[in-house]
């Protein structure tokens, strides 16, 4: 009986293999930019009804009921509470339940008012007026008191993941948080600093929740609302509320009764009654899912693109091409030229001496063929990139034209600092040494490691020899940020597309993710480079100026110096192709805001 | 009296043991390379105050035998400690240890009620086409690794449709009545059932055929028959009996796999269950959860075969005479 069991299956699979998994070779037209229907997005406004300030949707009424189910990969949430969360998927899912006051305008990237009815701006002082009678999900009203108690106790009271209030300390000050009336509430920072207006995203916790916790102390407060809570006690602002959570198989929300978004005939938002995120293992079960029904929703990369282009004739779902990503890949070679605390040096002072030359790095980077990668390894799926802000972002400095592989320039620029070849081609420095070093990346990670060999490729034809060392992850890690033993390295950053002093530990000279020179503890005082100096520079006063033109200047400079030092060499940045089934409506994927920025907008017809 | 003894002696002697694998373990893991924090270093907005509060929280400051003094006191105390998160690491292993004893509980009962008939079956048919078609698939079974066989099953179930991909319960589990419950994991665990069913079943048939043929080429089942018992009697009477031997140390194996036996498969499912949990810590260098997970493995391992030798001297009167001395 089982036998015939086993060939019934084994026959099916045959049949089901053959049937499926041929697709063109051509890489797939997808609907171009400037067709999308999601550019004419229009954004929610504010109307009041019977003295409640509502948002209201601009987009078509839809029906109400259903779920949509998305899905994270990895392990889930390690926990619910927003001020806690240290990785991206807590945070999703946090962010979710907790609106913040302001948000990003999802189609042109301007602050915009969320859970504030409106704000002002006036140098260092902000005023954010609330909305009138609008409710938490049990059913107490949202005042000033609960963004007071958020910024004032949580926030900078320092409980849970504190790097909010560690980048808004100014002079060693911070900022100050009063409440003027009920639903009136200013906040003053020290000095002016722009990137402040964002932080007011944060997440606003119910104080009559929160309060219990906070008293309890800072060792109580982090194991507050984590995934062993009951969903009944969340009280939440945001569109939904948690209602189930099964460790390792999906977290389930319900609709939020009290949200403060109406569509058009004044009915309470959300049309969904459940959001669903399945925590699946790797990108690979991913797929599966999609394709077995139980996803709504899928990024894709990829091979998968091609393949689910082609499905997309005969399927219930539609791909869309949102546009450029905001991760970037790209090249370090490691600048450090100090010694540990054993007198060694991190780096071999031989090839310091080539990792610390601009015409090194800049011929490594003449010698890349990047449209070559774009096209191999992306599927044609990214553009290459040259700048550290991506091609989404807002201060993205236009001036910086691309330019293609060319190994002559890159011979000019190794000749003019004493490089030479032997007969055999071997690249040799001025004293005589071979040019020869490893090349690391993340094991597992099938694009890095397909960008390794073919930098390692490119590099070869100019007669270095290296070494592709594919490690694990975290060993990575550790030398990357505590052993500094390491040449050149193959990493990737997600960056933000709004605000680039997001990227300042990244970029200022003693950050904690200065990765081509890092500054371990007690080497915060050594020697800068000249164009370290400047960054610092430009970095701060960045974030001190307000107007968006002024910053612009700061951050296109620090652009143009990375673009001509090299200390990051860009490879690509991905373009972010999504599936959506074609039975929900009002989708409106944009680069900014992603797929789910107007969940509560969207319906099942 | 004598096996009450023995027990006693044989639980003295795996406390030395269990310090030996913790040591072992716990040096092992914190020598590696593997940076715990690796993932928060590399995000660009956690700053460095959140990393040093995190580095003090998980002790990553102290020296590693101090770290393995606290791991070691507060676990002769009965406490498992906290994993990376900060949640207790009795109630993540508590969440998932369910999970995984449904799913290799069903496996092994069936693999036995079903492996144990088919090996006797076989062994009397011996050289019949009966056998033959049995050895072919049964050698189909023991050659194909669990991983691609649970990648296969998975293709199937979503080019047909008929079963769910991987995972344990629907998404509207909730909202469903008992039988409708029960009916939505078994639904889910067909799946990886079949394959772990496959694998143990291969082993078990060939194990249980083996030693019964062993046995029925002996003096004394030529005896019995030339006796006159029927052969049923003959078999299950004399024959079965001490062919079974073996399949008693092959249970105490399966009482050690009853929590790690099904990792693999378990993870090409995505199934909710104790493999995935460990393997996730493994990677991320989550000590208390990865240490829980090993000694929980060992002492399984030394249950297991505990159980195993108990069984054995009651079965077999030999072995009993060999242990009184």
């Amino acid at each position: 009986m089982y036998v015939i069991i086993v060939l019934v299956l084994i026959f099916g699979l045959c049949k089901a293999c053959i049937r499926r998994d041929i697709f063109s070779e051509n890489t797939p037209q997808l609907r171009p930019k400037e067709e999308l229907v999601f550019a004419d997005y229009r954004i929610e406004k504010n109307v009041t009804v019977n003295g409640v300030d509502y948002l209201q949707s601009q987009v078509p009424v839809g029906k109400f009921g259903g779920q949509f189910v998305s899905s994270t990969i990895g392990e889930g949430p390690k926990t619910f509470n927003p001020f806690n969360s240290k990785d991206n998927i807590s945070s999703t899912m946090s962010e979710i339940m907790y609106d913040g006051l302001v948000t990003t305008n999802p189609v042109t990237g301007e602050t915009i008012p969320k859970l504030a009815k409106s704000f002002t701006v006036n140098g260092c002082e902000y005023i954010v007026n609330l909305r009138h009678g609008i409710k938490w999900s049990d059913g107490k009203p949202i005042t000033a008191d609960d963004v007071v108690f958020t910024w004032n106790k949580i926030i900078l009271g320092g409980f849970g993941n504190t790097s909010t209030r560690d980048s808004i300390i100014i002079d060693g000050k911070l900022p100050s948080v009063t409440k003027i009336d009920d639903y009136t509430v200013k906040f003053v920072t020290p000095k002016p600093f722009a990137p402040f207006l964002r932080m007011l995203s944060s997440p606003i916790a119910p104080k009559h929740v929160f309060e219990p916790a906070v008293n309890r102390g800072k060792a109580y407060f982090d194991g507050f609302l984590s995934t062993n809570t009951r969903p009944e006690e969340f009280v939440t602002s945001g569109a939904f509320k948690l209602k189930e959570y099964v460790p390792a198989q999906r977290v389930v929300f319900e609709k939020n009764p009290n949200y403060y978004v109406i569509n058009k005939d004044g009915q309470k938002l959300p049309y969904l009654e459940k959001l669903v995120y399945l925590i699946v293992g790797d990108i690979n079960n991913q797929v599966l899912k999609f394709e077995g029904g139980e996803l709504d929703e899928i990024s894709l990369q990829g091979a998968n693109v091609a393949r689910f282009k082609e499905m997309e004739k005969h399927s219930d779902f539609t791909v869309y091409n949102i546009g450029p990503d905001t991760g970037t890949m790209y090249i370090s070679m490691n600048m450090n030229n100090r010694k540990n605390d054993k007198g060694k040096y991190y780096v071999d002072p031989k090839k310091q001496l080539w990792f610390q030359d601009k015409n090194f790095r800049q011929a490594v980077d003449y010698a890349i063929d990047r449209k070559n990668m774009v096209f191999n390894i992306a599927n044609g799926l990214a553009y290459p990139l040259f700048t550290p802000e991506t091609l989404n972002s807002i201060f993205l400095n236009k001036n910086l034209k691309p330019y293609d592989k060319d190994t002559n320039k890159s011979r000019e620029l190794l000749k003019k600092s004493g490089f030479y070849w032997d007969k055999a081609g071997h690249l040799l420095d001025r004293f005589g040494n071979h040019v020869e070093f490893d090349l690391y990346t993340n094991a597992g990670n099938t694009e890095r490691e397909a960008i390794g060999v073919m930098v390692k490729q490119d590099l070869e034809d100019l007669g270095m020899k290296v070494n592709f060392k594919p490690i694990e992850f975290n060993s990575l890690v550790n030398k990357l940020m505590s052993t500094l033993d390491w040449d050149m390295v193959i990493m990737g950053f997600t960056g933000s597309p709004l605000e680039p002093n997001g990227g300042k530990n990244v970029w200022l000279s003693d950050g904690t993710l200065h990765i081509f020179n890092q500054r371990l503890e007690g080497d915060e005082n050594s020697r800068r480079y000249g164009f370290e100096n400047r960054i610092d520079y430009l970095y701060t006063q960045g974030a001190l100026a307000t107007k968006f033109e002024d910053r612009k200047k700061y951050y296109d400079e620090y652009q143009a110096i990375v673009y001509d030092e090299k200390p990051l060499i860009y490879i690509y940045s991905p373009i972010r192709i999504v599936a959506i089934r074609d039975k929900f409506k009002n989708i409106y994927p944009t680069t900014l805001g992603g797929v789910t920025h107007n969940i509560e907008e969207i319906f099942i017809e | 009296m004598q096996i009450l003894l023995y027990i006693l002696k044989r639980i003295l002697q795996t406390i030395p043991l269990l310090i030996i694998v913790s040591l072992i373990s716990f040096f092992i893991i914190r020598l590696s390379p593997v940076d715990p924090l690796a993932e928060l270093r590399l995000n660009p907005s956690v700053s460095k105050e959140t990393l040093q509060a995190e580095t003090q929280r998980l002790g990553l400051d102290k020296p590693i035998i101090v770290q393995y003094g606290k791991w070691a006191k507060s676990f002769i105390k009965g406490d498992l400690g906290v994993t990376s998160n900060g949640e207790k690491v009795s109630t993540k292993l508590k969440e998932r240890i369910p999970n995984t004893l449904l799913l290799t509980t069903i496996v092994i009962f069936l693999a036995w009620i079903v492996g144990i008939p088919l090996g006797i079956l076989s062994a009397v048919y011996w050289k019949t086409p009966f056998d033959r078609i049995l050895t072919v698939f049964t050698s189909i079974g023991m050659a194909i690794p669990s991983f691609f066989f649970a990648v296969l099953l998975l293709i199937f179930a979503v080019k047909t449709g008929w079963f769910p991909v991987g995972g344990l319960t629907s998404s509207n589990f909730l909202e469903m009545n008992f039988w409708q419950k029960f009916g939505d994991i078994a639904h889910h665990l067909v799946l990886p059932v079949t394959v772990l069913f496959t694998l143990s079943l291969a082993g078990l048939q060939r194990q249980m055929r083996g030693n019964l043929l062993d046995v029925l080429d002996s003096d004394y089942v030529k005896f019995a028959r030339a006796k006159g018992l029927s052969e049923f009697k003959v078999i299950f009477k004399h024959a079965l009996r001490n062919a079974v031997n073996p399949l008693i140390t092959l249970l105490g194996f399966e009482f050690a796999g009853l929590l790690s036996g099904a990792a693999l498969t378990e993870y090409v499912f995505q199934y909710p269950g104790l493999g995935r949990l460990i393997l996730e810590a493994v990677l991320k260098s989550d000590i208390n959860l990865v240490m829980a997970s090993l000694m929980m493995g060992a002492v399984m391992l030394i249950l297991g075969n505990l159980i195993a030798d108990i069984l054995l001297i009651m079965t077999d009167p030999r072995i009993r005479g060999g242990q009184a001395c």
